[in-house]
């Protein structure tokens, strides 16, 4: 009974997560959004004229009603079509996704993995060099900009200034040597500009979960520090970090892939928001928004009920 | 608050980043009282020139003098931060404060509900929305940043004061018969401010950061020069082998977000209690 109360209680909030964000979204894209009216009516329109776009629009409908019909278009997926293209703007989106996913799998992987790692050495020699050293790296690469280490990364890898065996722009993926062409130096960016806030984030949750007696206990009884380091410090702190790495994927598929995509010209959903960002294409930049706060709120939900059905603590708090 | 200092003195990595703070923020009070950076927009020599007595780090494309664009550039900077983090603090200390003083109850659940919707929206893409929302207005990015922002700082006041709450000197406040939100703001909310600082030199090196992305994807400084709009511009001329305004840009940003970083660092370490009694 216990059970089903939380997770009624959870998906209601979940529910009420998703009005939330639709309702923003819908006020700031399509409510306060750009006036269409009159990039659709030719020179000296009547008043008849106007009218009759602004119904076409949608315009002259009520305000609330207007909201459900956005709700409508998100959850049928019926996305209308781009002003720039005139293609639906579902299949836009079914095109370039996987090229994002694709983009930036590899660098989210690996930036999280040498995260977990440094991290877990550095917690071991708490207070010693390679900890400081590992935590100085950190806040430096904290304090430089996503900007500056991708251009010196394509300088460095793509332009004759530097070693010239990358492509600087393009996505012409057609097979696995292809792909890792393409891909290898947006990987890198990616694992630089996330790499510092993984360490220390990881390092943190790692220094407090050595901290504990069971730890202790198990040196004095002279377990080995590999040991130690996986099969009890790593597999305690599985939660936040696999909480961390849930949490981080929206945000770094989007505004990873907005700067990656937008620099090195890669069409994915990046790129897609980007040129609707700067052509103000508003059905594409819309569904954008609304799908992502959906996709995030659905998966904060599983990941509580999930957590709720595994660890009954959760429950209380 | 004068333990705090005493502490932060010792550290001396915490200290030089405050002396590289404070050399920013004076090359900003030179730009702000007209004194040096006024020439940014100025066409004063040819393109691409190299360093030279007249253009100490060269000129741009349009030969501009990449000195006085990044020395205008730390005003930039610093103007951003300095809204961006005044404005989010001051909404996520009042809003943290009335959502951890009523917690559970109906002032927190709407808080809470707000602070949820606004932490689903990658910022960028909100950034994008709003920009797009107000078609280019000049405060559109920092009303982003502040409208996001602010979550993070609410949601560590909400705990510090509801851990605040159970103590004796509320309780005793409470039975001289002060009102609630007298409580909250003259006696809970002031023994929240080093949390505060911590979080508002955290803000700042976001803001920064963010305006350098922002401004690179065409939504964020609208007039005036920025280090992001350095970098932007940049970003075509390294491909020349053009290196001037990308040096500069990226090396004023480097020194000034590792000053900040080194310094929150230190605040974070002067002001835990938890860490000084173990």
């Amino acid at each position: 009974m216990k059970e089903i109360s939380f997770i009624t209680r959870r998906l209601l909030y979940g529910i009420v997560l998703v009005v939330g964000v639709t309702f923003i979204s819908f006020l700031l894209m399509v409510y306060f959004g750009p006036d269409k009216t009159f990039e659709l009516i030719g020179k000296n329109p009547t008043s008849q004229q106007i009218a009759e776009v602004r119904q076409s629009l949608g315009y002259d409908r009520p305000f609330l009603l207007r909201y459900v019909d956005y709700l409508f278009e998100l959850g049928t997926l019926d996305l209308g079509l781009s002003d720039t293209s005139g293609e639906p703007v579902e299949s836009v989106l079914a095109r370039s996704l996987p090229i994002s996913i694709a983009l930036v799998v590899p660098g989210f992987i690996l930036g999280n993995l040498l995260g977990l790692g440094f991290a877990l050495f550095a917690a071991w020699n708490r207070g010693r060099w390679p900890d400081k050293l590992i935590m100085g790296a950190s806040v430096m690469g904290m304090s430089i900009s996503f900007l500056v280490i991708i251009i010196v990364l394509q300088v460095f890898l793509c332009t004759p200034y530097g070693l010239n065996i990358f492509p600087v722009r393009g996505w012409q993926v057609h097979d696995f040597s292809s792909y890792l062409h393409y891909v290898s130096v947006p990987t890198l960016a990616l694992v630089l500009v996330t790499l510092g806030y993984n360490t220390r984030f990881y390092r943190a949750v790692m220094v407090e979960e050595i901290a504990r007696d069971h730890i202790r206990t198990l040196r004095a009884f002279g377990a080995s520090s590999f040991e130690i380091l996986f099969r009890h410090v790593l597999k305690n702190s599985l939660i936040p970090v696999l909480t961390r790495v849930m949490f981080s994927v929206p945000f770094v598929l989007i505004s990873g892939s907005l700067l990656l995509e937008s620099f090195f010209g890669i069409p994915g959903i990046g790129l897609v928001t980007f040129n609707a960002i700067t052509s103000g294409d508003q059905p594409i930049l819309k569904a954008v928004v609304g799908l992502t706060g959906v996709l995030f709120v659905m998966a904060l939900t599983l990941n509580d009920l999930l957590y709720g059905v595994v660890d009954p603590r959760v429950e209380s708090s | 608050m004068h333990s705090v200092w005493q502490r932060l003195k010792s550290d001396h990595y915490g200290m030089g980043g405050l002396l590289v703070v404070a050399l920013f923020a004076l090359a900003t009070l030179t730009v702000w009282t007209g004194l040096f950076g006024q020439g940014w927009a100025e066409v004063s020599g040819n393109s691409w020139e190299s360093t030279s007595a007249a253009h100490w780090f060269g000129t741009n494309l349009l030969g501009q003098d990449i000195f006085q664009r990044t020395l205008f550039g730390a005003a930039t900077a610093f103007e951003v931060g300095l809204v961006v983090t005044g404005f989010s603090t001051l909404l996520g200390a009042i809003l943290g404060g009335l959502s951890g003083w009523y917690s559970k109850g109906w002032v927190d659940e709407i808080i809470l509900w707000i602070k949820g919707v606004l932490d689903s929206i990658p910022f960028y893409l909100f950034a994008a929305a709003v920009a797009f929302a107000l078609q280019g207005r000049p405060w559109a990015m920092h009303l982003a940043m502040i409208v996001t922002f602010w979550t993070t700082t609410a949601r560590i006041v909400r705990g510090e004061v509801i851990r605040i709450r159970q103590q004796e000197f509320i309780e005793a406040a409470r039975a001289i018969g002060l009102s609630q939100l007298t409580i909250l703001f003259r006696h809970v909310l002031p023994n929240t401010v080093h949390i505060l600082l911590v979080q508002a030199t955290i803000v700042f090196v976001a803001a920064i950061k963010t305006e350098v992305i922002l401004s690179f994807l065409g939504l964020g400084i609208q007039d005036g020069v920025s280090w992001g709009l350095m970098l932007a511009e940049s970003s075509q001329e390294v491909l020349a082998g053009h290196f001037g305004n990308f040096i500069a840009a990226s090396a004023a940003l480097f020194l000034l977000l590792m000053g900040f970083n080194l310094l929150a660092d230190a605040l974070q370490d002067a002001t835990d209690t938890r860490g000084a009694m173990t």
